[in-house]
């Protein structure tokens, strides 16, 4: 990381650096009017092989120098076309930089741009792992969610079975306990009305036995305990027939 | 124990009343007093107080027998109710006229009826049971009203029931 922002760094030091260099020669080829005149004249100075007088003169007599001197400094330059040395200097430096660009530059800038996509493609994997994941879960949850309420509804389905079957056992058990209270309420009546029947058959009796128990008491006198006797002796002899 | 001093006091009894004379009528005088004995809870539990003076008694006893039945009877009674044992008399009497019977080569036939058997009927009983069992015995006259009419013999563990109250009590069943 540290190294592709240094390389990102290098290259507009580079480029300043290299225009830094450069300005100045770039802007002694943009001579003023004045400075290009007087090298004109120092050109006819020469020519004249020093004599001043002469240039003076010559300048005097012939007025087109002088027009000469104004059309080739005072003419304006070219919007179009800069200066020669100025597309020289422009040039190399555009060259320089260029090859700094291409050999440092872009590399390092190709660099992170790579590495800002594979980490923003990272990212996205990423994101896409979370999603379906999230979808997973959800889909898990809405799996469990669903298996929940088959599970509630098959539950609700066992109460409802199982309460209509407690139902229903309860009402056959309502009913054979109804039919053994029947049975034995009707066992108990008749047994009631055996042990009454049986209660006045006894009560009946003691009442007849004791009446005959009387009788028999009033009508027991002298000789017939005398006769009794005598049955009896015969009885046992066994001479009563 | 107490079936030991029962047969002693009756060998007493019996060897007494054979010494005195005729046994028999001892015997049959106190076997009558036996059964009122048994019948007679009062009676039985004034003899047999010993928080009453012996006395006391003896003047009971008295009073009951003296006109009634032989000297040496009173004189028997007396003896085993001085001694503390009034509560087993009838068993002692029981045993004593067993014990004379034996020594007639007789067995006793306890007689139960409301009324009292002449001496012909208990003559002509007597050969029945021989008869009907071909034991000699020799029969006692219970009274018991509760008999109600006949006769209800015990011979020993044999019963023979030909009394008023059976014959109701059969009825009685027939009734249930």
């Amino acid at each position: 990381m540290t190294n592709r922002w240094n390389r990102l760094l290098a290259a507009p030091l580079l480029a300043l650096l290299a225009l830094l260099a450069f300005a100045g020669p770039a802007s002694a080829s943009g001579e003023s009017v004045g400075s290009c005149m007087a090298e004109k004249l120092e050109e006819l100075i020469e020519e004249s092989h020093g004599d001043l007088e002469e240039v003076l003169h010559e300048l005097h007599v012939d007025t087109s120098i002088g027009d000469h001197f104004e059309k080739n400094c005072i003419e304006a330059p070219s919007p179009i076309l800069p200066e020669t040395n100025e597309i020289i200097w422009g040039g190399s430096a555009f060259l320089i930089l260029f090859v700094l660009m291409v050999k440092k530059g872009f590399p390092a800038v190709r660099g992170a741009m790579d590495a800002r996509a594979e980490k923003i493609r990272s990212d996205l994997d990423a994101a896409e792992q979370a999603r379906v994941d999230a979808q997973s879960v959800q889909s898990d949850y809405e799996a469990r969610l669903a298996d929940a309420k088959t599970e509630a509804s098959q539950l609700i389905d066992e109460a409802r079975v199982a309460a209509d079957q407690l139902k229903g056992d309860l009402a056959e058990s309502a009913e054979v306990d109804i039919a053994e209270m029947r049975e034995r309420a009707a066992v108990d009546i008749e047994s009631s009305r055996a042990q009454a029947i049986a209660d006045l058959r006894s009560e009946v009796a003691g009442i007849a036995l004791g009446a005959a128990e009387r009788v028999v008491h009033a009508s027991l006198d002298a000789e017939v305990q005398s006769r009794l006797i005598d049955a009896y002796i015969d009885e046992v002899a066994g001479t009563d027939g | 124990m107490a079936d030991s001093r029962v047969a002693g006091y009756a060998e007493a009894l019996f060897a007494v009343a054979a010494a005195e004379g005729d046994s028999s009528v001892v015997e049959d005088e106190l076997f009558r007093f036996a059964q009122a004995l048994r019948s007679d809870k009062d009676l039985g539990s004034t003899l047999a107080d010993t928080g009453l003076p012996l006395a006391r008694r003896l003047q009971v006893i008295e009073d009951l027998l003296g006109s009634r039945v032989s000297a040496v009877t009173t004189a028997l009674v007396s003896m085993v109710v001085g001694a503390g044992r009034a509560a087993e008399l009838p068993d002692i009497v029981d045993a004593m006229v067993e014990r004379g019977a034996a020594s007639r080569n007789k067995t006793v036939a306890t007689v139960r009826s409301a009324v009292d058997l002449t001496a012909d009927q208990s003559e002509r009983l007597a050969a029945a049971i021989n008869t009907r069992t071909g034991r000699d015995v020799e029969v006692r006259v219970v009274i018991d009203p509760s008999v109600l009419g006949g006769v209800v013999t015990e011979i020993g563990d044999d019963i023979i029931d030909g009394s008023v109250r059976r014959r109701l009590n059969q009825l009685r069943e027939s009734f249930r």
